[in-house]
């Protein structure tokens, strides 16, 4: 064989097998996994997995009741991954009567039956109302769903990766209107929209919070909205919550903020160390917020002022981030840091007041997931993906089940 | 180690190059560039030696050659007299490698800090959090916009289009200018084939990486290149031996 043949033949070989040692190189990025939380409905919790899947565990018989692997097609070819990969799920299921409504990080909305699936029948089953529906890329990177899909009468609001908000026919999944782009610097929402009335709230990466009709996706700008969009000078770390009239909103200036509707200025800032990435919960006046410098805040919700706030601890003795949003339970506010020490509050009792819980129980695995809480129980997905149920009263955990188990 | 490695290399560049980019106005292309000249300052002196070692193996060119003509139908001799006109002129053959890899750590910090400051998954983002330090101006320039000369720069270079497609050509280019530059020629026809390959291959490889890794490193790559062009232009002189190529092959 010559020198040239063999250069040759060496250049083909480099030419087939880039492509190939790439897809398998591990960089500086985390792959999408998904963080899907936990909803309840009719002794049914229904959360996504990490390996792409939407379960339904019994919870009387704790057991699986159903599962439905969510599937993107790969781009196939010369790689390591399989033929078809899973969709990371970061949306909790909505859940409406028999119907279980995910998004997925590959773009796509599922309306799913609780009925069909638990008979295992072939995706979609248009006669039990189930639909699919893809969104569009319309130029963009990404068309992920990353942010909580939310409901309102007859229709599901989604929140794009490509900047748009979409209203969709609950019904059928038909498309009933588009934003324009909201956020045109990082061309991406990755916070879930606020409904209340006649209008969806979006808080965006780059700052901004919009009012959109919910009639047809415009903006609003009529009174009270006449001041708005409103502009903050950074992004918005956290999903817009609102009460009373004032949206509450976290920020990556390691702020949380509360602005009245309309208006231009801030009505108050309050001070974390770190940013607040979880949605905050507003409840008797009270905003509670988790931050990621490892504290929950409570905030008087008029004034911004700090009534107290407690301090989460892992077994060095080290702040552990607060990811998931705070959850009330019949009165209690329940608080999960990402060690996975779940902590109960009691407003009423004194012992709130002083920033101290009434309970603490560890699940033993990291938790970045919304939760569901009912009747006294809290559910929870671990990231190791096993469904953790903490009993508040005995303050343990009561069962735990592996959702990427077969059913 | 890893969390010595983010404490030591990784999370100080992380930071200088989002506070750079809140300086820059919020572009992180520029952020990148700027980025990357400072790097390149301070990695100055492994560059001059670096580049002295490449200077000192073309001023012995002429010898070499001579060497060729009078041994070169004796292939060990002709290595031996080479070993030895390297000993007597102080020069490593090898001696523009190490400084190389000496710089190997910074460069994978630089990518891990391109990689991660743009936070393409919402892991990165969340990740992000625990590596910023708690200065205002780089919390307040989180997320950053991956825009830039109409690329995004969290997405391939495939992904990029026609823009990603001219990026490759650019890192491709840069790279083969800049190896044809500092690549020695050889008198073995062996080594020089091999060295003839590597010119080839490397710039069409990095080409490939190009189309396949987010384009916020290939801009590093390409503006790396250029800055070692420059470099080597005015510290030896000339355009090295892109100017002089590879030698004939030696008579059989």
């Amino acid at each position: 064989m010559t020198t040239k043949q063999v250069t040759v033949l060496l250049l083909v070989v480099v030419l087939l097998l880039t492509p190939v040692l790439v897809s398998c190189i591990p960089g500086g990025v985390q792959a999408a996994r998904g963080w899907a939380g936990t909803a309840f409905h009719d002794g049914i919790v229904y959360a996504g997995t990490g390996d792409g899947r939407v379960v339904a565990i019994d919870v009387a018989t704790r057991s699986h009741s159903w599962y439905y692997p969510t599937t993107v097609p790969s781009g196939g070819g010369m790689s390591c991954g399989p033929a078809a990969a899973p969709a990371a799920i970061y949306t909790t299921p909505l859940v409406d009567g028999d119907l279980v409504y995910v998004g997925t990080y590959s773009g796509r909305v599922m309306a799913l039956n609780t009925v069909a699936r638990s008979q295992g029948l072939h995706f979609p089953q248009r006669g039990h109302g189930e639909w699919e529906w893809d969104c569009p890329k319309n130029d963009a990177a990404s068309n992920a769903i990353v942010a909580d899909l939310r409901m309102r009468a007859d229709a599901i609001y989604v929140s794009s990766s490509n900047g748009r908000v979409y209203s969709l026919d609950k019904s059928f999944g038909d498309l009933i209107w588009e934003s324009e782009v909201l956020d045109r610097k990082h061309g991406k929402l990755w916070t879930s929209p606020w409904v209340e009335d006649e209008t969806v709230y979006v808080s965006t990466l780059d700052g901004h919070i919009y009012a959109l009709s919910t009639e047809t996706g415009q903006l609003r700008t009529e009174p009270p909205f006449a001041g708005w969009p409103f502009r903050s000078e950074t992004g918005f770390a956290s999903s817009p919550v609102l009460d009373n009239g004032i949206v509450y909103v976290g920020s990556f200036g390691n702020n949380l903020h509360a602005i009245v509707v309309g208006e231009s200025e801030l009505l108050w800032e309050f001070a974390g160390d770190k940013w607040f990435w979880a949605d905050p919960l507003v409840s008797e006046g009270i905003v509670y917020a988790g931050c990621l410098d490892g504290r929950l805040y409570a905030v008087r919700a008029e004034t911004g002022e700090e009534l107290w706030h407690f301090e989460t601890m892992d077994a060095k003795g080290r702040r552990v981030p607060i990811v998931s949003s705070p959850v009330m339970m019949g009165g209690l506010l329940v608080v999960v840091d990402e060690a996975g020490t779940v902590y109960v509050f009691d407003p009423a009792e004194d012992l709130a007041s002083k920033g101290e819980p009434w309970r603490v129980i560890s699940i033993g695995a990291d938790v970045r997931s919304s939760f569901c809480a009912h009747e006294g129980v809290v559910y929870i997905r671990g990231e190791d993906n096993w469904l953790y149920a903490v009993d508040i009263d005995s303050g343990e955990v009561s069962w735990r089940l592996s959702l990427t188990a077969e059913a | 180690m890893i969390e010595v490695w983010h404490l030591i290399i990784g999370n100080p560049i992380l930071n200088v190059l989002i506070a750079l980019s809140h300086y820059l106005g919020g572009s992180f292309g520029m952020a990148i560039i700027v980025l990357t000249v400072i790097v390149r300052l301070l990695s100055w002196p492994l560059t001059k030696r670096q580049l002295g070692s490449t200077k000192a193996l073309q001023d012995m060119q002429p010898k070499m050659q001579e060497l060729q003509k009078k041994h070169g139908k004796n292939q060990q001799k002709l290595q031996q007299e080479m070993m030895k006109l390297y000993k007597e002129a102080g020069v490593n053959p090898l001696g523009c490698i190490w400084p190389m890899l000496i710089q190997l750590p910074i460069w994978i910090a630089l990518y891990q800090a391109i990689m991660r400051a743009l936070a393409t998954t919402p892991e990165n983002l969340l990740d992000l959090a625990r590596r910023l330090y708690s200065w205002s101006l780089v919390n307040q320039a989180i997320p950053l916009s991956s825009r830039f000369l109409g690329l995004d720069l969290g997405q391939t270079g495939s992904g990029n289009g026609a823009l990603g497609l001219l990026l490759a050509i650019a890192v491709g280019g840069t790279m083969w200018v800049q190896q044809k530059m500092t690549t020695a020629p050889s008198v073995d026809p062996r080594q020089q084939s091999t060295a003839r390959m590597m010119t080839m291959m490397m710039p069409l490889m990095f080409g490939f990486l190009t189309l396949m890794f987010p384009s916020g490193l290939a801009l590093y790559w390409a503006v790396s290149n250029v800055i070692g062009i420059v470099t080597q232009y005015f510290v030896t002189g000339g355009w090295g031996y892109l100017k002089l190529g590879f030698p004939s092959q030696p008579t059989q």
